[in-house]
């Protein structure tokens, strides 16, 4: 019976109180060492209240500078039910000579329940910063005093770099191919119409003006994009304003070609040929620019 | 206008016939002046010798130049007469058509390219069919077109309660109250019966449309158990494009009897409208139509197109360039023609028809007749390619809805694609 009663009691002891206004309280903090100035360190603080029970974020400590070393630099509450999660992260600026103990203050946070005020305090919690430099200075060592770190060893990556390049590789010519087939190229192989043109017409007698003439029509139409015929003349001038000064000779070659290739009883001559050949090379020094 | 017929080869031409006779004037000359000469005058002699050198030398440079232009040109001496003839009428006609076309211009204002077209319709005797908004023009238009050619004129309404037999007859009650029936508007005028208007032809059922087809085709239809010609008619219609409620779709059939489907669009300069608008000329229509000279030369109209198709002159070269841009209208992917959106093997049910590829040539003889050429060019078949061509390219279900951006889109791809030479 003693001994029932005794565990009855202890039991008794182990449970929280039903009226306690903070039901759970808990401070979670990182290590307690090995931190340098400059470094931040993180402040979890979880309350969770019966309910009606707010948290006064008034209370909270303000973001800012706290004291001489220690900066406050971000305060989040955030609130699950009756859960309130406190994260606070400090950041330390101070630069100890040698392993030093300091401490993050306590503080008190504020609960309100109607116009109950409830306190819950924040321990103050102890840790270690360490130097950064040596505490000596070794005036004898030659060089310099302050070195950076060894760099760290590569990974290898010859592979990758292959890889990459072939890649590119790859979408390059793709993208070469693609501009190919979207034209363009145009300007390029424009600007050796009349020379391919010329070239063709080299060999070429009186007996020949058809082939000829039929060479002069493809270059004009595939320096003009479609088929050029004598009316659309005007529209060819207004994309190729440089082919204005050969006008006369563009407007004998297609009322010549018209009369050839359309109408009955036409009779070449050998100066015919020279004419078109004469135009053909006006028309190539305008493709070069020299015209 | 021939370039073979111009006045220098006309006379080289001749010369063969002049050498014959002149060989026979200088001998019988010669043996005159020698009997004259023995007998009164001795210094005559040297005269007379001086004389007839020239004359032969003359006739015989002649006759040189006329073998050489006949074995160029291949041309008959004997046929060049005629054709001397011929020419000159062509050329007549030619100022006629393009006063006439001068005419109508003047009263039906800002539709140049629609009465150019009307033109060539007419005298390559080809039906059009006019597509535009309401009161754009397209009743005056033909309104004054018939005035002009003169010829007996009949126009009907299309109405969706037409049948075709309204077109044939009409029957009512005369004054002593006895039932009679009398011609209707096909008729009517019998086989003088020159420019049949359709108006709103979309709105007449396909009983009536199948009527139309064969007047237009065979230019004949059978009535009161025997046939009635018509040698003279041309068949003018019009349908509005904006209201489809109530309306048929001409059968393609019908379509492809049209020569030329002319869209009528509204005038876009400001003068053109500002005429139209405040000018009380163009206020009262039948005034204006009035105003139109009768030149009554449409009966003339069917030899003279017979004439004109004959001499103007189409080239091998043309004929390949004609046959591409046909081939273009049945299979356009083959020529490199893409529209945006349009899977191109999928878009045409049917392309051009023969009929209408003949038509199109009649059409592009006679653009270069009104050229003041004797051949055809490219461009003339390019300039009636639009009219001739799209009406007659149907769609697939899937593109005809589209079809009012499709189409001119595609003309207009087949005529940049294809090259001539």
């Amino acid at each position: 019976m003693k001994i029932v009663l005794i565990l009855a009691f202890s039991l008794l002891g182990c449970s929280g109180s039903i009226d306690e206004p903070i039901s759970y309280f808990n401070v979670e903090t990182p290590r307690p060492f090995g931190y340098v100035n400059g470094d931040e360190i993180p402040q979890r603080i979880i309350i969770e209240t019966r309910s009606g029970i707010t948290l006064q974020t008034g209370s909270l400590p303000a973001k800012g500078q706290i004291n001489r070393w220690l900066n406050l630099n971000e305060v989040t509450v955030k609130q699950t039910g009756q859960q309130y999660v406190i994260d606070l992260r400090y950041q330390v600026f101070y630069a100890p000579l040698e392993v030093k103990s300091l401490i993050l203050p306590g503080f008190t946070a504020q609960l309100s329940h109607g116009e109950k005020s409830i306190s819950q305090n924040i321990p103050a919690w102890s840790f270690t910063l360490s130097p950064l430099r040596e505490l000596v200075v070794r005036q004898t060592e030659q060089g310099e005093y302050m070195r950076p770190d060894s760099p760290p060893i590569l990974l290898a990556n010859t592979l990758a770099m292959y890889g990459l390049s072939a890649s590119l590789a790859v979408a390059a010519l793709i993208a070469a191919y693609l501009s190919f087939l979207y034209g363009f190229f145009p300007n390029r192989l424009r600007r050796t119409l009349f020379k391919q043109a010329l070239r063709k017409l080299a060999g070429l007698s009186k007996a020949d003006m058809e082939q000829a003439l039929t060479i002069v029509h493809h270059a004009l139409n595939n320096l003009n994009g479609q088929p050029l015929f004598y009316n659309q003349l005007s529209r060819f001038y207004r994309r190729n304003p440089e082919y204005l000064q050969i006008s006369s000779q563009l407007d004998w070659f297609f009322n010549y070609s018209n009369r050839y290739f359309f109408s009955a009883g036409m009779i070449t001559v050998t100066q015919d040929l020279q004419q078109l050949t004469d135009l053909c090379e006006r028309c190539r020094k305008i493709e070069r620019g020299s015209l | 206008m021939h370039s073979n017929l111009s006045s220098p080869w006309v006379c080289l031409y001749l010369m063969p016939i002049f050498l014959c006779a002149s060989l026979t004037d200088v001998h019988e000359r010669h043996e005159k002046h020698e009997k004259v000469y023995s007998k009164n005058n001795s210094g005559l002699k040297p005269r007379l010798v001086a004389e007839n050198v020239l004359t032969h030398f003359i006739y015989l440079l002649f006759s040189c130049f006329s073998c050489l232009s006949w074995t160029v040109h291949n041309i008959n001496p004997t046929t060049l007469i005629f054709r001397m003839s011929t020419d000159t009428q062509l050329t007549d006609w030619r100022d006629k058509a393009l006063q006439f076309e001068q005419q109508i211009n003047q009263t039906v204002i800002g539709l140049q390219p629609a009465v150019r077209n009307i033109i060539l319709a007419v005298f390559a005797r080809g039906h059009v069919l006019l597509e535009g908004n309401v009161g754009v023009g397209k009743t005056t238009l033909l309104r004054a077109v018939a005035q002009g050619l003169g010829g007996d004129y009949q126009r009907i309404e299309g109405t969706i309660d037409l049948m075709p037999a309204d077109l044939i007859y009409y029957t009512y009650l005369n004054d002593q109250g006895r039932p009679c029936v009398d011609p209707g508007p096909l008729l009517k005028h019998g086989d003088t019966l020159a420019t049949f208007f359709f108006n709103e032809i979309n709105r007449a059922r396909p009983q009536v449309h199948a009527l139309l087809l064969r007047a237009m085709a065979e230019r004949s239809i059978n009535a009161f158990n025997r046939d009635y010609y018509f040698p003279h008619i041309q068949v003018f219609a019009d349908r509005n494009r904006v209201e489809k409620e109530e309306t048929f779709e001409l059968p393609a059939a019908a379509k492809d009897r049209f020569m030329m489907e002319i869209n009528i669009d509204m005038p876009s300069a400001d003068t053109v409208l500002d005429e139209l608008m405040f000018n009380p000329r163009f206020h009262d229509t039948d005034q204006l139509i009035r105003g139109v000279t009768n030149s009554d030369i449409y009966y003339q109209l069917n030899e003279l197109a017979q004439t004109l198709q004959q001499l103007i002159q189409t080239s091998p070269k043309l004929h390949t360039y004609a046959l591409t841009l046909w081939k273009a209208t049945h299979q356009p992917q083959l020529y490199g023609i893409q529209l945006a959106d349009v899977e191109m093997p999928q878009l045409l049910m049917a392309g051009a028809s023969p009929r209408g590829m003949s038509y199109l040539i009649r059409a592009a003889k006679t653009r270069a007749w009104l050229e003041r050429r004797d051949h055809v060019l490219p461009e003339d078949l390019q300039a009636v390619f639009p009219v001739c061509m799209t009406h007659r390219l149907f769609l697939n279900p899937m593109y005809a809805y589209r079809k009012e951006q499709l189409l001119p889109e595609l003309i207009k791809g087949i005529l940049n694609q294809v090259a001539a030479p």
